[in-house]
């Protein structure tokens, strides 16, 4: 028998593609109904999802004050969806995104305590610091700490809420999991360690299976040399897909969907990645290098060195925009068959590149369909996915210990 | 038009926090044809009455879901977002209750005016989602808030739509009171000092003269009863039945405002400053 698979769905208001939205299988509208996500829920159920995932960010998209007019948003609060989703579904988890910078560990401890008791013990916390710069502003801040002090707050932050958890579960009795379970999704050598002292679960970037594998061997020993087991820990690497009849055919699907990627898209996702406002200039223009080294608050030197080469060989502000758009930061991008993404799948788990997927629909809901479809049929023939889900909490589904050892008394 | 009789119910019951126990509380309110479930009690908040709500969402047909809100732990920032998921996941059945748990009433105050700002950053016809243009969004109905108050400080805009009511239904306890324009609905005992508000229900106890307060009602002195319960599925039953002379016919479709005729009097941050 293959080792078991496990699988995330990361849902992102309508898809992780910024042009998904116009794609005819997506339903952009949907994001603001019941009914949508009522039907999301079963959706992965029927698939033996381990879990839901939303991300989360404290600040609108945009760039100073100006809100993007191509991308799909606003989308709503994670924790509501989620609250709502645990009413009509019975084993999928459900996983928030949620600040240690800008939660009180009172509010978050109560906020997930609730959680856990109303979806019978489905609840995870993906516990981030929050980096964009943007945020501060909306907590009456100028600026966000650094990132080592805001790895330490979170430290700090966990602990509160644990000790909060312990004092709630001793007075009004444990809720079904005592806490949610953690997921952290630090990259850098400080995340990684925040991850190794906590993590049950670690969301990654992983575009080939040979860095999946160095990364899950990493994490491994620093889980070790934190002194926990690393079998109860699930690294879970993005994935995102494009699926149809033949590769050839998948290739073209992926190129439709980034096609309705507009010029005008394109320099606004360029405008928020860059933190510079670039919609007054002109598409055929050159690339305004100095006046985004000027505006930006993310790192000069890097941005400066990204923009060098395009800039020196003439490449207009649209065209540049474009190449951004269909460039994948960072995560597996798989196009292809549905049999050919299950072998894919498979083979990395094998390889000990990963313990499962965190999948990046590139569009809402009809990607996420067709692999609840097609390819968990193939999955479960290999034996690589579950039947039937094994009991009701969420650490149960992901074969982890039921109870956490920082929760006993 | 006529005046419509509103019931209004609070739960601060531990037990609202057992999904089995919520979901008979919210089914025994609905039959009873309580207007506004209070979730929490402004000196019982146990649980996140906010999880709790949006839990219900997907339960509710007419029911209003009134979650306390506590500037103890709140932010406006985070109650913007998620008040706004829920009056959507419930079709516009939401109400808030802020309250200060120990805290003063001029931080309460604030966070309802910040909230307000932020959700005010957003126009109600925003959106375009048009697939064939590529447009989504007239970014010229949405704007930071810029809100400056006595304890909070919130930019904005915020990642939230302006939610479905525009306002979910602001309810004041006065038992917890705030002083801002727009209170929708007070809920206060005989005899006790309460802000203005366009509703004013009276707080009785589960086992009043339902009759009496019939009278009271036609007569124009108060708007409709809020009742604590204490044991919410035989209260709820009984009431609902003694009451049911005033509360049938009374409409059941459209959002919470819709149904109580409590039209969004403050369209935006700017009326209320001014």
């Amino acid at each position: 028998m293959p080792r078991p698979i496990h699988l995330w769905a990361f849902l992102q208001g309508i898809g992780h593609y910024p042009s998904g939205w116009r794609h005819p299988g997506a339903e952009p509208e949907g994001v603001f109904t019941m009914d949508y996500y009522a039907r999301v829920g079963r959706l992965v159920e029927k698939g033996r999802f381990d879990a839901i995932v939303f991300g989360d960010q404290l600040q609108s998209r945009g760039v100073r004050g100006r809100t993007p007019e191509h991308l799909a948003m606003p989308t709503l609060d994670p924790m509501a969806l989620l609250s709502a989703i645990a009413s009509v579904t019975q084993h999928v988890g459900l996983v928030n995104t949620l600040s240690t910078t800008y939660w009180s560990p009172e509010g978050l401890a109560e906020r997930f305590a609730t959680m856990d008791r109303m979806s019978g013990g489905r609840a995870g916390w993906n516990i981030v610091t929050t980096a964009h710069p943007d945020t501060a502003p909306n907590f009456g801040d100028e600026d966000l700490p650094e990132k080592s002090q805001r790895y330490k707050m979170a430290a700090q932050t966990v602990a509160q809420a644990q000790a909060i958890w312990r004092e709630r579960n001793a007075a009004l009795g444990p809720s079904p999991q005592a806490r949610p379970v953690f997921v952290q999704a630090g990259q850098s050598g400080d995340g990684r360690d925040f991850a190794a002292s906590i993590a049950e679960a670690i969301f990654c970037s992983a575009p080939t299976i040979e860095e999946g594998i160095a990364f899950r061997n990493d994490m491994r020993a620093r889980v070790a040399a934190a002194g926990r087991d690393p079998d109860a820990v699930r690294i879970m690497p993005g994935l995102s897909f494009i699926l149809a009849e033949t590769e050839a055919a998948a290739i073209a699907k992926d190129q439709a969907i980034l096609d309705l990627a507009d010029e005008a898209l394109c320099i606004e996702y360029l405008s928020e990645s860059l933190n510079c406002d670039l919609t007054g200039f002109d598409p055929a223009g050159p690339i305004p290098v100095d006046h985004i080294l000027s505006q930006t608050c993310f790192p000069k030197a890097d941005i400066g060195r990204a923009l060098e080469k395009p800039a020196a060989i003439g490449l207009p502000l649209g065209k540049f925009a474009s190449g951004y758009v269909r460039t994948p930061r960072g995560h597996n991008v798989f196009r292809g068959t549905a049999s050919q993404l299950a072998n894919m799948m498979i083979q990395w788990v094998e390889a000990g590149a990963c313990d499962g997927f965190t999948l990046q629909p590139a569009y809402m809901p009809g990607e996420l369909e067709i692999f609840v479809e097609e390819v968990v049929p193939i999955l479960q023939a290999a034996g690589a996915l579950r039947m039937d889900y094994p009991g009701s909490t969420l650490r149960e589904t992901m074969g982890l210990p039921r109870w956490p050892a920082d929760m006993a008394a | 038009m006529t005046r419509s009789f509103i019931l209004s119910a609070g739960i601060g019951d531990p037990a609202l926090a057992d999904p089995a126990m919520a979901a008979q509380f919210v089914t025994a309110a609905e039959t009873a044809g309580v207007d506004l479930l209070l979730l929490g009690r402004h000196d019982s908040l146990l649980f996140d009455p906010q999880v709790i709500a949006a839990w219900a969402a997907p339960r509710v047909s007419r029911l209003g879901l009134v979650p306390l809100v506590s500037s103890r732990i709140a932010h406006p920032f985070h109650v913007a977002r998620s008040l706004s998921a829920i009056d959507y996941l419930s079709g516009g059945l939401l109400g808030w209750c802020p309250v200060a748990q120990g805290g003063s009433a001029a931080q309460l105050a604030d966070l309802v005016r910040a909230t307000r700002a932020l959700w005010d950053g957003w126009d109600d016809d925003c959106l375009i989602i048009d697939k064939e243009s590529g447009r989504y969004l007239d970014t010229t109905k949405v704007r930071p808030s810029n809100y400056v108050g006595t304890h909070y400080a919130v930019r904005g805009p915020v990642n939230a739509m302006r939610p479905k009511q525009g306002h979910p239904v602001l309810v004041c306890d006065a038992a917890s009171p705030f002083a801002v324009p727009g209170i929708d609905v007070v809920i206060a005992a005989e005899g006790q000092a309460f802000p203005a508000a366009a509703r004013r229900l009276l707080r009785v106890d589960p086992d009043v003269d339902i009759a009496a307060m019939a009278v009271r009602f036609a007569a124009g002195e108060i708007d409709g009863l809020h009742v604590d319960l204490i044991n919410p599925v035989v209260e709820l039953a009984r009431i609902g039945k003694a009451l049911a002379p005033i509360t049938q016919g009374r409409p059941s479709a459209g959002t919470l405002r819709e149904r109580l005729g409590l039209p969004l009097t403050l369209r935006n941050i700017h009326e209320e400053i001014a």
